[in-house]
């Protein structure tokens, strides 16, 4: 019998893959239920008009009961969109990722927040302590516990 | 007509929130059928069984536990059924108030060191020191070995007692296999001889020939006196006794809870504890997660993860973490330490106590009447130089390999005819360990217990417009 987490993350792969993911966002990889690639852009008048990046999605055995580890993609000439609460290494700081995930929650409802993160933003910059994080970060996000200081954005 | 309100098990499809799976009224579920729960004022439902799990799982992260009893859609609190005697909450509200008193006491050593620091430290440390000594070795043997007044001190007490108090401090840090605890540093106290007036009122007292006869009908103790020295006491009694009780108690643990809990399986104390010193990491904004639990294991293509069934927390690690979140703290370990000298006190007076009316008390606690300032000399050596010249070299030998023998099981004479105020206090620090691991256990298991009683409280629909329920025909029928 397969996990729960495989079972769940088939059944909103199927759903993805019947209803089609919302404007901006598109399914690139889910070959497996450890690891999935989106790309997302924000759509209408932003500072991020024109940019794709691309998310990635990774999953442990635990999934929905703890969060999805989720990052922008760095390698391949990727980047990750410039945003106070984006680090330059595709690492994010967003409470939904940390201490507000619930199981409520699914890998769209995440690029969709997400997504409204990048649309809202008003002035293009990294976060304050950028060089010293990214020079200790772990590899895994979810590793990093982030004070979530600013609940505007 | 169907006037009762409907409940989580009218409705037509069930979609746990959580685990995302479907059950349909009219078709049997596959494996098992699972409970399922409307725990909330909206329209989410979930099985019971993932519910607690996320609960559950939540409120044993800190900064996740505010929101694990809440309804991710519309807040409304989950009310849990479980079993929780009076007892269990006593314990636990005995366990959160001595959280707080910890806190309390790391703000203030925070402040305190900063006051004092340096040569303040070395003093604090010291008079620390010293006062631990008086605590357990009693106020007789104090009066013997340091006194009051430190310009009586040996030498050695001024690195023994600073060293003595960061030894406690530093055995709250280390895996239980190696503490060095307070009783063998305290007790392989060096031979000490009597110091200050005693040692002279001392000299008169042996000097005159009727008083030396009367010590020397008893001058050499049998090797069998009870107590045993501080110096067998320490070096082996206490390390041998504690490994024995480590593995019973070991034993109990396991058969009491069904399984080890973590903090006897963790070979490294240090690590894990240096992340509960909450106050000073709040600057950091990064921080490494404490429990490697967490981590995604992150396989390489062609190992389907998928496969590998979740990872249960086990009852016992789970509801530890529960009662961890309330216990862990740097102050409350310090000063837990610092005040083993005045637990070990007060134990002890208290068996002295008993003793009064328990010849057998009596008996094994080795209570002997103060001395009155009155005491032989370190060695029970009664011979005078002349005596020792006439006895042969064998002779001599062997007597001086009695008086090693005896000083080490025995202790020397200040040890041996002192009432053993140190061994009562000891013991009682002992039967103080032995009880408070035996309330954790209490504790332990009844938080177990209260995990594996939870039931989520469901509701019905009440005050949701039914229309935008999908209900099953039966009852859509019943209404009209």
């Amino acid at each position: 019998m397969a996990s729960i987490s495989a079972r769940r993350l088939s059944k909103e792969l199927s759903e993805i893959r019947s209803e089609g993911c919302p404007v901006g966002i598109n399914l690139v990889q889910a070959d497996d239920f450890a690891t999935w690639l989106f790309t997302i852009e924000v759509m209408g008048e932003s500072l991020y008009q024109g940019e794709v990046h691309t998310l990635q999605f990774r999953f442990d055995t635990s999934y929905p009961i703890s969060s999805p580890a989720v990052q922008f993609v760095v390698t391949d000439g990727k980047q990750a969109p410039v945003h106070p609460h984006v680090y330059s290494n595709g690492h994010i700081c967003a409470s939904i990722l940390g201490n507000e995930w619930s199981p409520v929650l699914s890998v769209v409802a995440v690029c969709v927040t997400l997504q409204s993160m990048l649309a809202s933003c008003k002035k293009k910059e990294r976060p304050v302590d950028n060089d010293r994080y990214v020079r200790n970060a772990p590899d895994n996000p979810k590793k990093t516990r982030f004070h979530y200081d600013d609940d505007t954005v | 007509m169907n006037t009762r309100v409907p409940t989580v098990n009218d409705l037509r499809v069930k979609l746990c929130y959580i685990c995302r799976e479907e059950e349909h009224f009219d078709s049997a579920p596959q494996g098992p059928p699972k409970e399922w729960t409307h725990p909330c004022k909206c329209t989410l439902v979930a099985h019971e069984s993932c519910l607690l799990k996320w609960i559950q799982t939540s409120q044993g992260d800190s900064s996740r536990a505010a929101n694990a009893l809440k309804c991710p859609q519309c807040g409304a609190q989950y009310e849990l059924e479980s079993d929780r005697p009076v007892v269990y909450r006593v314990i636990g509200a005995g366990n959160r108030l001595l959280q707080k008193a910890g806190r309390l006491f790391t703000l203030m050593s925070a402040v305190g060191a900063v006051v004092v620091f340096g040569s303040g430290v070395y003093i604090l440390l010291t008079a620390y020191g010293a006062w631990a000594v008086k605590q357990l070795m009693g106020n007789e043997m104090f009066d013997l070995l340091l006194t009051d007044d430190p310009a009586n001190w040996p030498w050695t007490a001024f690195f023994n007692l600073p060293s003595l108090t960061l030894s406690l401090i530093l055995s709250r840090f280390q895996s239980i296999q190696q503490i060095p605890t307070l009783i063998p540093i305290l007790l392989v106290w060096p031979p000490s001889t009597p110091i200050g007036a005693h040692s002279r009122l001392l000299d008169d007292y042996w000097t005159r020939p009727s008083d030396a006869r009367t010590l020397a009908l008893n001058s050499l103790p049998s090797l069998t006196s009870w107590p045993p020295s501080p110096f067998v006491f320490g070096l082996f009694l206490v390390p041998i006794t504690r490994a024995i009780y480590r593995r019973f108690f070991a034993k109990l643990q396991h058969w009491v809870l069904g399984s080890t809990p973590l903090t006897s399986r963790r070979s490294n104390g240090l690590n894990l504890q240096l992340g509960d010193v909450g106050p000073f990491f709040l600057r950091i904004r990064v921080q490494d997660a404490q429990r490697p639990a967490e981590q995604v294991p992150a396989p390489a293509g062609g190992n389907e993860p998928a496969d590998v069934a979740p990872e249960d927390l086990d009852p016992v690690a789970a509801a530890e973490q529960l009662i961890e979140i309330d216990s862990a703290s740097f102050g409350r370990r310090v000063g837990g330490a610092l005040l083993i000298p005045a637990i070990s006190s007060v134990m002890g007076s208290f068996l002295f106590r008993l003793s009064k009316r328990s010849q057998l008390l009596r008996n094994i606690l080795g209570v002997r009447p103060p001395l009155r300032g009155l005491l032989p000399p370190a060695f029970g050596l009664t011979l005078g130089a002349h005596d020792w010249e006439k006895l042969s070299f064998i002779k001599q030998l062997g007597m001086a390999f009695r008086l090693v023998l005896n000083a080490t099981w025995n202790g020397t004479r200040t040890w041996a005819a002192a009432d053993p105020v140190w061994w009562r206090n000891s013991l009682g620090l002992g039967i103080f360990v032995v009880a408070k691991d035996c309330i954790q256990l209490l504790h332990l298991w009844l938080a177990k217990r209260e995990l594996e009683t939870r039931r989520v409280k469901t509701r019905d629909f009440e005050g949701i417009d039914i229309k935008e329920l999908d209900l099953i025909p039966s009852f859509v029928r019943n209404l009209a």
